[in-house]
């Protein structure tokens, strides 16, 4: 990718998560995070399973610095400095009042990036992920859904972040479209050598895509930390679907996860 | 989205528009006629209840003397010149409130009470401070307008969706970035709707204060007006001010257009 140089190259560990703690009730009764441990290196995609409610939005909203663990220690690279994060939340945020161009937009007014460097990402990252440039003009709620979460992937790529938080980010898109966005994405992280932590309930999606699935058990322990390995040198999300190895990975981890969503 | 609509369909909304046009007078032309019939040819009737005849008389004599020009100029500007003041400083307060916890908290039993004051209740006071001159109906329009300017923008500021806090809590925004990005665009809404009350809440704090003490203004006209039992005027007079209020109804709206475009879509 010629682009791909645009991009800050992130250090070699992105995420460190260690003993990570946390609850939703004051007394620390019941908590939806238990003593979890974690490391993301950069160019890592890492996928979240687990039945739903059982705390995995909670853990992306730690890692954000959105809310305050009880106890256990979160590091992004070497500093705590939080505009290295980007977030992608399970519904998207664009706000109504402005443009799809004054959305993005934040990125410079906010994330202070310099205007020559925004329009070059911005018109790379508008073609990766297959949207024309007739958006730009137009209110979010002129758009489809699919079309939003796309934007709003490219608003927090556009503040140019090492480690990416994705809340099921492709789940409102028609299967085509979501190979597709899936391909882009995966290339996209792996050209510009960033992490990224990808919440997901598809678990072809969470093969596909990543290096490391977690499925999360219900008391908010990790229950399996399984890695996903092809010897197939060009992997890209379409075809590897196709592969022998994915039926493999496919049986293992849904037995695990069947498991666990049966509690 | 005007290039996405076809020309048969924006033909079709034109047409609907004109029907709503027409069928706009059509109540108060029924309205007109029944008043009309009933006091026709009965002097006890047009004594209480006057007739749209003897309306339109007054309206010519008051219009042609310049009193209807002069009196309705006064209460506008006192009316006018209370609700700006009273919605810019409500507003500016009530979202600065969302500056501070500390400082709302202190203020809304503060606010509350000071909005459950009926205007009535102060008015005597406010025009023994201010004098009968137009500076007590400034006033009176000022506090009907500001607390609910208050009120409508600080819950509009408290209101702001947490999606949006979030994002900007991930992207690092300082609490003034945040305040621009986020909480002004979000309660402009609220503020808004502030001024659509204000304008109606702006008229009658000038109005009860001319009608309490004045020497100009609608209120006034009115209050000399029934003392003679000269119910047309009267009814002349309360005519203008539902015009008036009509009139600064769409100004606001027009304004509203103009702060909300993407809401018009
Ligand atoms: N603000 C909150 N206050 C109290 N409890 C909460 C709050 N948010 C979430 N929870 C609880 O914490 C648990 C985990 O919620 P979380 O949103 O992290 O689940 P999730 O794994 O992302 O689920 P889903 O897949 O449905 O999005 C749930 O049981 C939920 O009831
Ligand atoms: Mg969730």
């Amino acid at each position: 990718m010629v682009t791909s140089n645009l991009y800050f190259r992130a250090p070699k560990k992105a995420l460190t998560i260690s003993g990570l703690k946390f609850s939703y009730q004051k007394d620390a009764s019941l908590p939806v995070l238990n003593d979890i441990s974690l490391s993301v290196r950069a160019g890592e995609i890492i996928s979240v399973l687990g039945k739903s409610g059982c705390g995995k939005s909670t853990r992306l909203n730690l890692i954000a610095g959105l809310m305050k663990p009880i106890a256990g220690e979160i590091s992004i690279n070497h500093d705590k400095s939080r505009c290295n994060i980007g977030y992608i939340f399970q519904e998207d945020a664009l706000m109504p009042w402005r443009t799809v161009k004054a959305n993005l937009a934040l990125a410079q007014e906010i994330g202070k990036v310099p205007h020559q460097q925004w329009q070059v990402s911005l018109m790379d990252l508008l073609s990766r992920f297959h949207l024309s440039e007739n958006i730009l003009e137009m209110y979010p709620t002129q758009l489809s859904g699919g079309m939003r979460q796309r934007v709003s992937i490219i608003q927090s790529l556009l503040f140019n972040p090492q480690l990416l938080l994705l809340d099921e980010p492709f789940s409102a898109l028609d299967f085509c479209t979501k190979l597709r966005l899936e391909g882009e994405f995966y290339r996209f992280i792996k050209d510009t050598y960033r992490a990224a932590v990808l919440v997901t309930h598809d678990i072809e999606e969470a093969i596909a895509l990543s290096d490391r699935v977690i499925i999360l058990n219900n008391n908010g322990t990790i229950e399996a930390d399984i890695s996903v390995t092809f010897d197939y040198c060009q992997r890209d999300p379409e075809s590897i679907r196709g592969v022998a190895e994915f039926g493999e990975h496919y049986r293992l981890i849904w037995a695990k996860l069947k498991a666990v969503i049966s509690q | 989205m005007k290039n996405l609509n076809s020309p048969r369909t924006v033909a079709a909304v034109q047409s609907q528009r004109a029907v709503t046009m027409m069928l706009y007078p059509v109540p108060l032309i029924v309205f007109l006629v029944a008043w009309q019939l009933y006091t026709i040819s009965d002097s006890q009737r047009q004594f209480i209840f006057s007739s749209p005849e003897k309306v339109y008389s007054a309206f010519t004599t008051l219009i042609v003397s310049g009193d209807l020009v002069r009196h309705s100029a006064v209460t506008l500007m006192e009316a006018l010149t209370g609700f700006v003041l009273g919605t810019t400083c409500g507003a500016v307060i009530g979202l600065s409130l969302w500056y501070s916890r500390l400082v709302s908290t202190v203020a809304k039993p503060y606010i509350t009470a000071l909005g459950s004051i009926p205007i009535f209740a102060l008015a005597p006071m406010i025009i023994a401070w201010f004098g009968i001159g137009i500076v007590s109906k400034i006033a009176l329009a000022f506090l009907s307008t500001v607390v609910v300017a208050i009120v409508q923008s600080y819950q509009g500021a408290m209101s702001a969706e947490p999606r949006f806090l979030r994002l900007m809590q991930v992207f690092g925004a300082s609490r003034l970035q945040t305040f621009r990005t986020v909480i002004l665009p979000s309660s402009l809404i609220w503020v808004v709707n502030a001024m659509k009350l204000n304008i109606g809440l702006a008229l009658l704090g000038a109005f009860i204060g001319e009608f309490i003490s004045a020497e100009q203004g609608l209120g006034y006209m009115i209050v000399r007006a029934s003392g003679l039992y000269d119910m047309a005027t009267v009814i002349a007079g309360v005519f203008t001010l539902v015009v008036l209020a009509l009139l600064l109804t769409s100004v606001v709206e027009q304004i509203e257009r103009r702060l909300l475009p993407w809401r018009s879509n």
